[in-house]
């Protein structure tokens, strides 16, 4: 009789020690990959954009500091990606065209980041950029020519990317918003258009409500 | 005793910095080679600890319930496609792998395996099988890449091989149906 207890008594240790491991390890049975694990990390943790110099499809140079005061709406992409790249990209295209127009320019920029710098030169990203209906002005395109802070944003934003054999990288992808001060705060599926589009609209109107 | 001397060389083997990186560099080779060899390892190392610790294991393992569901919790944890990343990621979550798939897979599965009797053992193989069956169908299936260290290409051939050891696995149960009273 005494055995059996014991049995009993193990089994309901086991099951809760399990439950705990399942518990600690997916924060709450919420994040099951590391990319959920990280695009919840990223909201609280709100790294600041680093300072990095771009350049962008009109061949122009300047630093992330030129958005200061307007939200800034980042994807990551390189151009002679064939999959998740251009539905990206639609996508954003997408998100563009829902935002009321008298927000986009003053208020919110678009700018899709390259991480190719050396096959996406200012001509490449000037071809690809017409594919989308993006302006160049207030959807820009744009490579980070040096490598180190290329690095350093991809490392902040938790972008990882890694290279294939055949030239190709395989990468995470989401929508990013980054705040007039420079901070990020959101990283959003970029599968889900409307949400992404309604999250930033109602952030625009807050600030924009704000201003008055 | 010699098993167990086995053992801790392909433990050691199994920790050697070079030896972790070519079996993590490969989505198939971490789950499939590495994690089932660290399982190995783990029974490797029962017939010492048993010898050591007779008491312990009739007393909280006496009809092998306990050791089976221990087997299958740390298993299906290990197929959290987190888990891999974060093995990667993290040394901490690596060395937990390395502690938790021989101590708390292994042993516990070699020493509970006779102790069960035959419809338990059923059910281990068909839960298994089960289990394999919704990886494989999670990682040929899904549209994005569920770990962020690997490329999509390896995540299908992962659920590739997990299709198949499901099915092996599914296989071999159809089989002891039919040859159970030989056992």
């Amino acid at each position: 009789m005494k055995k059996i207890s014991y049995n009993l008594l193990s089994i309901i240790i086991i099951l809760v020690f399990g439950f705990l491991i399942f518990f600690v390890s997916t924060d709450g049975f919420q994040a099951f990959t590391a990319e959920t694990a990280r695009t919840k990390e990223l909201i609280e943790k709100k790294p600041q954009f680093p300072n990095v110099t771009l350049e962008d499809s009109k061949e122009r140079e300047y630093s992330f500091s030129e958005f200061s005061g307007k939200y800034v709406f980042v994807t990551f992409i390189y151009t002679a990606c064939t999959d998740v790249c251009p539905e990206l990209e639609l996508n954003m295209a997408q998100v563009y065209e829902r935002i009321p127009e008298q927000y986009i320019g003053e208020d919110i920029v678009f700018l899709s980041i390259s991480f190719d710098p050396e096959r996406d030169t200012p001509e490449t990203l000037e071809k690809y950029r017409s594919y989308f209906n993006s302006d160049g002005e207030t959807w820009r395109m744009a490579r980070i020519p040096d490598e180190s802070e290329l690095k350093n944003l991809l490392d902040e934003f938790g972008v990882v990317v890694i290279p294939d054999d055949s030239g190709n990288f395989t990468h995470n992808s989401a929508f990013y918003l980054v705040d007039p001060q420079g901070t990020l705060v959101e990283v959003m599926d970029y599968k889900k258009i409307e949400e992404a589009a309604n999250k930033v609209t109602a952030i625009l109107e807050k600030k924009a409500g704000e201003k008055e | 005793m010699k098993q167990a001397i086995y053992g801790f060389v392909i433990y050691i083997f199994m920790m050697l910095p070079p030896v972790i990186v070519i079996s993590e560099s490969n989505m198939v080779i971490h789950m499939h080679m590495q994690m089932p060899l660290l399982i190995v390892i783990g029974m490797l190392f029962t017939p010492l600890l048993k010898q050591k610790f007779p008491r312990f294991f009739e007393k909280w393992n006496a009809n092998g319930i306990p050791g089976i569901i221990l087997f299958l919790i740390i298993l299906s944890y290990w197929m959290i496609p987190r888990m891999m990343d974060e093995a990667i990621a993290s040394p901490f979550v690596e060395a937990w792998k390395f502690i938790s798939l021989p101590f708390l897979a292994g042993v516990p599965l070699r020493e509970s395996w006779r102790k069960l009797t035959p419809f338990v053992k059923k059910i281990v193989y068909v839960f298994i099988a089960v289990l394999f069956g919704l990886m494989a169908w999670l990682y040929i299936a899904a549209p994005v890449q569920l770990c962020n260290n690997y490329l999509i290409s390896q995540q299908k051939a992962l659920g590739w091989t997990f299709l198949f050891m499901g099915l092996c696995l599914f296989i071999y149960f159809i089989h002891t149906l039919f040859i159970e009273d030989y056992e």
